[in-house]
């Protein structure tokens, strides 16, 4: 596997290509700012690009837009961005534009090489990548009428995998129980909740994090007004986001999405694999 | 004034040259009056057949009405205060007006007929004169001054030479009067013969000049000074075309013969040319007198406590002149400002434009631009509107307080908000990243304890590591706390989403927010309903209810909660509302804040 890291400071830049390097894999390219990136991309054609959110010129989200525009132009480069910011609103953003192939993390995080390594590697696979600690917090978020208080703990837990951007595959893995065993808790979730979204699309990680950051009213409604009760008062309001809520309850049939930018959830087995296979995380 | 003088204006008691006194006038007036009637009468007498007066009952009225039109003009403004020596100037060229009939009293005295000769050859100058001193009653260009000076001296020097040297027993052109002169010296009939058509070459000259410089003036005016200017300029070209046109006749046909119709019709042209310019300088002082009234009624309105900015509108309609500008000065500050207290440049003369200082007991009060037509404006203003002026000057220098007072609350809101934001970029680009090195280097030092062996080793590392990891968090929250970085980058919607996620009670934000605004309102907003978000949970507030929406050019952002008792008076987000020019009003179910957004 070949990686281009992006990364202004250069303590951390290093800190990276060389943990990177010490578990075998290839550092194509090492830089300092977005253009660079850019350019590194189009010459050595990695396989993912790790890159800082925040990067010089104007040290703002320099990386969300270079992510946009490498995935753009070269859907086979996987983007993990990297950020030091606890912000849904950044991983939302990075997921409408393209929710397979894309991952934000927390910075500290991806020292432990077996984080780093589970990140790429999911992202080879398809997945999308949210740092737990974001998932971790919108869970904590104080709500007035909580519905995941009607969820069984183990539902709680394959929701939080979900919304990390976990493939059911991944998550039967992780959790040590079948597939089919995950599909059901999904479905269970998805209705308890009153999500419309297609529980096996990619979209269900937005439509997940934008539940999750939604206050809903202490009415109890029907699994099937509550996408529109909720559409009409959720907290995030940048239009992206909106219509990310909507994306997630449009069915399939009356919506036709490039093929692009609805793969298949589940891996195909056809991605490219490290001589010696992929290292395996600890925590599986 | 000091150095408190702007220094362009034009003292107003300056722009009003002396005048003659009153009983001179009214002296000037009457015998005007006896001179016109004594004309006729030469006219009728000696007269009957060598003047245009005698030659006809159209020539006696031209001639009356022009003359007489010029006394009257002369007197009318006199009496009204025109500007400068104006209204002598008419009175002056109406007695001339009637020398040439004069010159025809061979049975009289011989004074009479000699000096009305030598007076005769006044009129065109002093016609001149009045004419390009319109309407300030000073010439304002140096063209208009030459001709002016160049006339009176021809004039003069004609006079005296064909008084002292003109015998007109040997003057082929002589006409009316063929026998006396009483300041005769030395009879030079070839030189005074020279001098005779010289000077009626000069004067055509001199009209075709006055032709060319009244189009001038006409030309470089603006709207409303040619408007002035017109009823004057046009009778005035007239009458040089026929100065000039009898220069060529008479260049024919030597003697002036009131009865040669072609003379007779430059005659009529040019009394009539005389009697509409005489029209013309009496309607500028109606204008003037309406200007005036209109002034009187804006002083008359002014106990109405009028809006900042309205003497200069309504000055500005009663001049008939929508350029006109009132600057007031601010000892103070050592500068001018508009009604409304904004900084202005000092006004200056410029082509078409003139200024006016206004000045009360010694100070400068105001400056008034205008249009270089208006004449006198000063004295135009009376006590009531300059006791308006200064009312309206000290609105317009606390109006510029208050806006120096906002703008440096504004200053000092917006430089605590980019030392906030220098502070998250140095704990993000600097304490953080350190931290995070750290944390790797832990895990480095971890990784060759665990290959060595070192189990103590590796437990203290892991204990450090998992510290560094919880100060890092900490420091997070407080950059965040300190200036969230997504309100700068994403805006105030998405920071408001994250305020939610990380509320200590349910927060729940209605009305979508797309759009940026300046960065100190979304700061405002933010940090308004943080305090409100606060304050909710500190009274106990189950949940709050958090609205935004923009309505006209102002950020509406309201905080609801249903937390016993009053909000507190949320003193520091109400400095930086009211800083912005906003209001926040608290109250029993939270606050309200209304922030100026452009």
């Amino acid at each position: 596997m070949r990686v281009v890291v992006a990364e202004d400071v250069m303590l951390t830049r290093e800190g990276i290509a060389r943990l990177l390097t010490d578990a075998g894999v290839e550092v194509a390219a090492e830089v300092g700012d977005a253009a660079s990136l850019l350019g590194a991309v189009r010459v050595t054609r990695p396989d993912a690009a790790i890159v800082d959110i925040r990067m010089p010129p104007t040290h703002t989200d320099e990386g969300l837009v270079a992510a946009q525009q490498i995935r753009t132009e070269h859907p086979g480069v996987s983007v993990l961005i990297l950020s030091q910011y606890v912000e849904p609103h950044y991983a939302m953003r990075l997921l409408e534009e393209h929710p397979g192939r894309v991952g934000y993390l927390l910075k500290e995080r991806v020292f432990d090489v077996a984080n780093l390594l589970d990140a790429l590697r999911r992202l080879a696979d398809g997945e999308t990548v949210v740092d737990p600690t974001i998932v971790a917090r919108l869970f904590s978020r104080k709500r007035r009428a909580d519905r995941l208080d009607e969820l069984s703990g183990r539902e709680r837990e394959v929701l939080g995998l979900v919304a990390e951007g976990l493939s059911n595959r991944a998550i039967a893995a992780r959790l040590f129980v079948t597939e089919r065993t995950v599909e059901a808790h999904v479905k269970q979730i998805f209705l308890k909740l009153g999500l419309d979204a297609d529980p096996g699309s990619h979209r269900r990680v937005l439509a997940v994090l934008a539940y999750l950051r939604s206050t809903p009213l202490p009415t109890v409604l029907r699994p099937g007004q509550a996408g529109a009760a909720r559409a009409r008062q959720v907290s995030s309001p940048a239009p992206r986001q909106r219509s990310g809520a909507e994306r997630g309850r449009t069915p399939h049939s009356t919506r036709a999405w490039p093929g692009s930018r609805c793969r298949l959830p589940l891996w195909s087995g056809s991605g490219p694999s490290p001589p010696g296979g992929w290292p395996r995380s600890p925590r599986r | 004034m000091g150095r408190a003088g702007p220094s362009a204006a034009t003292p107003a008691h300056l722009a009003a040259p002396g005048r003659l006194a009153a009983p001179v006038r009214a002296a000037a007036a009457l015998a005007g009056l006896a001179v016109a009637a004594g004309a006729l009468a030469v006219a009728a007498g000696p007269g009957r057949a060598t003047t245009y007066a005698g030659s006809s009952a159209a020539g006696a009225a031209l001639t009356v009405c022009a003359g007489l039109g010029l006394i009257a003009a002369g007197l009318v403004i006199c009496l009204t205060r025109g500007p400068g020596w104006t209204g002598d100037l008419a009175l002056g060229a109406g007695v001339c007006w009637f020398a040439p009939v004069w010159v025809a009293w061979q049975d009289g005295p011989p004074l009479i007929p000699s000096i009305a000769m030598v007076a005769a050859g006044f009129t065109f100058p002093l016609l001149v004169h009045l004419v390009l001193t319109r309407p300030t009653g000073r010439a304002d260009s140096k063209p208009a001054r030459v001709l002016v000076t160049a006339v009176y001296a021809e004039a003069a020097l004609t006079g005296s030479a064909l008084a002292l040297f003109r015998d007109p027993y040997f003057d082929p052109g002589c006409l009316a009067n063929c026998t006396v002169n009483v300041f005769l010296v030395r009879s030079l009939p070839p030189l005074a013969r020279a001098v005779e058509i010289g000077d009626r070459w000069f004067t055509a000259t001199a009209a075709l000049a006055l032709i060319v410089v009244c189009a001038a003036r006409l030309a470089r005016a603006s709207g409303p000074a040619r408007q002035r200017l017109l009823p004057v300029h046009l009778p005035a070209a007239g009458f040089a075309v026929a100065v000039a046109a009898r220069a060529v006749v008479l260049q024919k046909t030597t003697v002036e013969d009131p009865f040669n119709p072609a003379l007779f019709t430059i005659f009529a042209i040019g009394s009539a040319a005389v009697i509409l310019l005489a029209a013309g300088l009496v309607s500028g002082v109606g204008r003037a007198r309406a200007e005036r009234r209109t002034v009187a009624r804006i002083a008359a309105s002014l106990d109405q406590a009028p809006a900042p900015g309205s003497l200069q509108s309504a000055l500005a309609a009663a001049l008939h002149d929508p350029g006109l500008q009132i600057a007031y000065w601010l000892p103070g500050a050592h500068s001018f400002v508009d009604a409304s207290g904004r900084a202005v440049p000092e006004p200056s003369a410029t082509p078409g434009r003139a200024v006016t200082r206004l000045t009360r007991t010694g100070r400068t009060v105001a400056v008034i631009s205008h249009s270089g037509a208006v004449p006198g404006i000063e004295s135009q203003i009376g006590p009531a509107i300059r006791l308006g002026l200064e009312n309206e000057r000290l609105q317009a220098e606390l109006l510029a307080q208050l806006e120096e007072l906002r703008a440096s609350r504004a200053r000092i809101v917006e430089t605590a908000d980019a030392e906030r934001r220098g502070l998250e970029r140095n704990l993000h680009d600097g304490a953080q990243q350190r931290l995070l090195a750290l944390s790797y280097d832990i895990r480095l030092a971890r990784a060759a304890a665990q290959a060595e062996g070192d189990a103590p080793a590796d437990g203290a590392l892991a204990e450090a590591a998992g510290e560094t990891l919880g100060v890092l968090g900490e420091l997070r929250d407080l950059a965040h706390g300190i200036y969230p970085a997504v309100l700068a980058e994403a805006g105030i919607g998405p920071a408001l989403g994250t305020l939610a996620d990380t509320a200590p009670l349910p927060v729940q934000v209605l009305g979508a927010v797309h759009d940026r605004y300046p960065a100190q309102v979304e700061a405002t907003a933010y940090f308004t309903v943080a305090e409100a978000v606060d304050d909710a949970a500190r009274r106990g507030a189950g949940h709050a209810t958090v609205s935004i929406s923009q309505e006209g050019g102002r950020l509406m952002v309201t905080v609801e909660d249903d937390g016993p008792g009053d909000a507190s008076p949320m003193v520091a987000a109400a400095d930086r509302v009211g800083a912005l020019g906003g209001s926040l009003s608290t109250g029993r179910a939270g606050c309200r804040a209304e922030i100026p957004c452009g």
